[in-house]
């Protein structure tokens, strides 16, 4: 119990000094590079978030789509007030969550990835078909008000590391414990009196919800968006990440975000080589170290402690 | 339906099954099979490999719909209503299989049982520590479940359904692969629950002598319908019971 509380220090004071980073640097590449790391954490924070109830949720894709279109449909065509249009992105992308999580968690099984596939491409074919919302070139000009905008790097870096916070901190309360439950057996929760049904789908509104705020703040980040920008890749991603970092702690996908979105930067040089570097990263990984990055850290301070004794 | 035999613990019925009856396609696992549970009673329900012992547990339990037949629990007509609403009533079910959270800790798996209730964190860890010491766990509390001895394994599934308070506790097959002592204790534990906490119990198990030991009265199912029904003693030398046993190679 008390060996982790140092841990969750040392995170806090990095994500102060991340914060104080985008405060500060004067090279607006690297202060958007830090926003993009930490969204990218959090899109596969999330992910690995609704994979603590056994699903894998391609819609976070979709519903990181939704708090961006939020954002820029309220601020663009509605010319509602910068706070209002960041609140209803994760509002919007929890509600719409609670809804796909109702439809979809009732059975158990390969439904909810197909469906969660679906509803993504649906979506995202809805904003190509929709010419209010710009069809296929989307939406541009979501700007910070000039009071803020100079902050805005520090501010999205703040909200997206109290967001990763906000998720570690569910995963370790009562109500984590029940997510874990349902994975590991679903029968013992329903025995005992809980309603599992309405468990699941709070997890993936928790998700929905992160991501969606997520959204929000990206839209202002890149000050454009597209519909290409919200495929199925985007969550597929994401699952590298998570499956690079590992899965058996929350720190594990925030360090294949990182690692994956900066040595991502390097790539993009040789452009079309790009998912083929993904793919072989991702295989490798699986195949030589499968925990992730956690996962060899936890095995080297294994063998640290057995050779100490 | 049956003219009741008159038994020691026999207060209110708590629990009234009435032909009840659940088919998978084309076949027929429970079949018009009518009983009642009273208060304070712990009832055997015994009969051979694939009579529909666990699918009677699960129709009563809710977790699965009976495809005809009635359903009351206090006096409450639960038919068809959900695994939620019957466990908040005050039935809990342990299982036959899979009856724990494998991959989590004792403490986690116990806890599980506390959470219908709105509690102080402190009073869920006073409620698991108590449940651990009444079922022989109080010393494995961070353990694995799934690294646990087997038999500390079943003892688990019942805690876990004990920190839920139930006052009716149906257990499917608690005993299967308990050494002696293991045995004796469970019955000791069962014993306990029904005189200091005032549960009744439904209890599953193939162990005769064990059934003999614990259950003030006996039903046994064969091939989903109700075969016979009475003390211990009667049901164990009834012709129809002994046949049903023998015919299946057990
Ligand atoms: N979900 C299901 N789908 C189809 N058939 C089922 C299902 N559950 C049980 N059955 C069938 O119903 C019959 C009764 O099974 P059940 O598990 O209730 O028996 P049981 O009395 O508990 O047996 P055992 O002593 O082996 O545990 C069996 O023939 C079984 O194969
Ligand atoms: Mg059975």
């Amino acid at each position: 119990m008390w060996n982790r509380l140092p841990g969750v220090w040392i995170c806090v004071a990095i994500a102060i000094a991340s914060v104080l980073f985008a405060l500060l640097a004067t090279n607006a590449y690297y202060t958007s590079l830090v926003v993009w790391v930490l969204t990218n954490a959090v899109l596969a924070s999330a992910l690995r978030f609704v994979l603590q109830i056994g699903e894998l949720n391609i819609a976070t894709a979709a519903f990181f789509g939704i708090g961006a279109y939020t954002t820029a449909i309220t601020a663009v065509l509605l010319g509602w007030p910068f706070w209002l249009t960041l609140l209803l992105a994760p509002l919007v992308a929890g509600a719409l969550s609670a809804l796909f999580g109702w439809v979809t968690l009732r059975t158990k099984g390969p439904y909810f990835l197909l469906v969660s596939f679906a509803v993504t491409e649906v979506v995202r074919l809805i904003y190509t078909q929709t010419n209010a919302i710009g069809g296929n070139s989307g939406l541009v000009g979501m700007f910070p008000p000039m009071a803020i905008d100079a902050y805005y790097p520090a501010l999205a870096v703040a909200l997206l590391a109290a967001t990763l916070f906000a998720l570690y901190g569910v995963e370790r309360s009562d109500l984590g414990r029940l997510f874990k439950a349902i994975e590991n057996n679903d029968a013992i929760p329903r025995s005992v009196g809980l309603n599992v049904v309405l468990l699941k789908v709070l997890c993936v509104v928790i998700a929905g919800s992160a991501v969606g705020l997520a959204g929000g703040l990206h839209a202002y980040a890149n000050n454009v968006i597209a519909p290409s920008d919200f495929t199925f890749f985007v969550a597929i991603l994401a699952l590298a990440y998570v499956k690079i970092g590992g899965e058996g702690h929350a720190l594990g996908p925030v360090l294949g975000a990182a690692l994956l979105t900066l040595v991502g930067q390097w790539v993009a040089g040789i452009s079309a080589w790009e998912n083929i570097f993904y793919g072989a990263v991702i295989v490798v990984t699986l195949l030589v170290f499968p925990g992730g990055l956690v996962g060899l850290a936890a095995r080297a301070r294994g063998l640290v402690t057995r050779s100490a004794r | 339906m049956n003219a009741a035999v008159s038994m020691p613990a026999g207060g209110e019925v708590i629990l009234r099954a009435e032909n009840l009856e659940r088919r998978f396609g084309g076949l027929t696992a429970v079949s018009g099979f009518s009983f009642e549970l009273r208060e304070g009673e712990i009832l055997g329900l015994i009969g051979p490999n694939g009579a529909g012992k666990s699918t009677t547990f699960n129709l009563i339990s809710g977790f699965l719909r009976p495809s005809g037949g009635r359903l009351f629990v206090k006096g409450r007509d639960v038919t068809g209503a959900s695994a939620k609403t019957i466990s908040r009533l005050g039935l809990v079910r342990t299982f036959q299989h899979d009856s724990l959270l494998s991959e989590m800790s004792v403490v986690d798996n116990i806890l599980i049982g506390t959470y219908h209730q709105r509690l102080a964190h402190e009073k869920r860890m006073e409620k698991v520590r108590e449940v651990a010491s009444m079922t022989g766990l109080a010393d494995h509390l961070q353990t694995t479940a799934g690294n646990l001895p087997h038999g500390l394994q079943r003892m688990l599934s019942i805690a876990i359904a004990l920190a839920a308070e139930p006052q009716i506790l149906c257990l499917d097959e608690p005993l299967t692969g308990l050494q002696g002592a293991e045995v004796s204790s469970a019955l000791e534990l069962f014993e306990k629950l029904r005189t200091t906490h005032g549960l009744t119990i439904l209890l599953v198990e193939h162990n005769m002598r064990a059934v003999m030991r614990a259950c003030d009265r006996v039903i046994v199912l064969n091939y989903g319908r109700l075969l016979a029904e009475g003390s211990p003693e009667t049901v164990s030398r009834d012709e129809a019971v002994i046949e049903a046993y023998l015919g299946r190679g057990r």
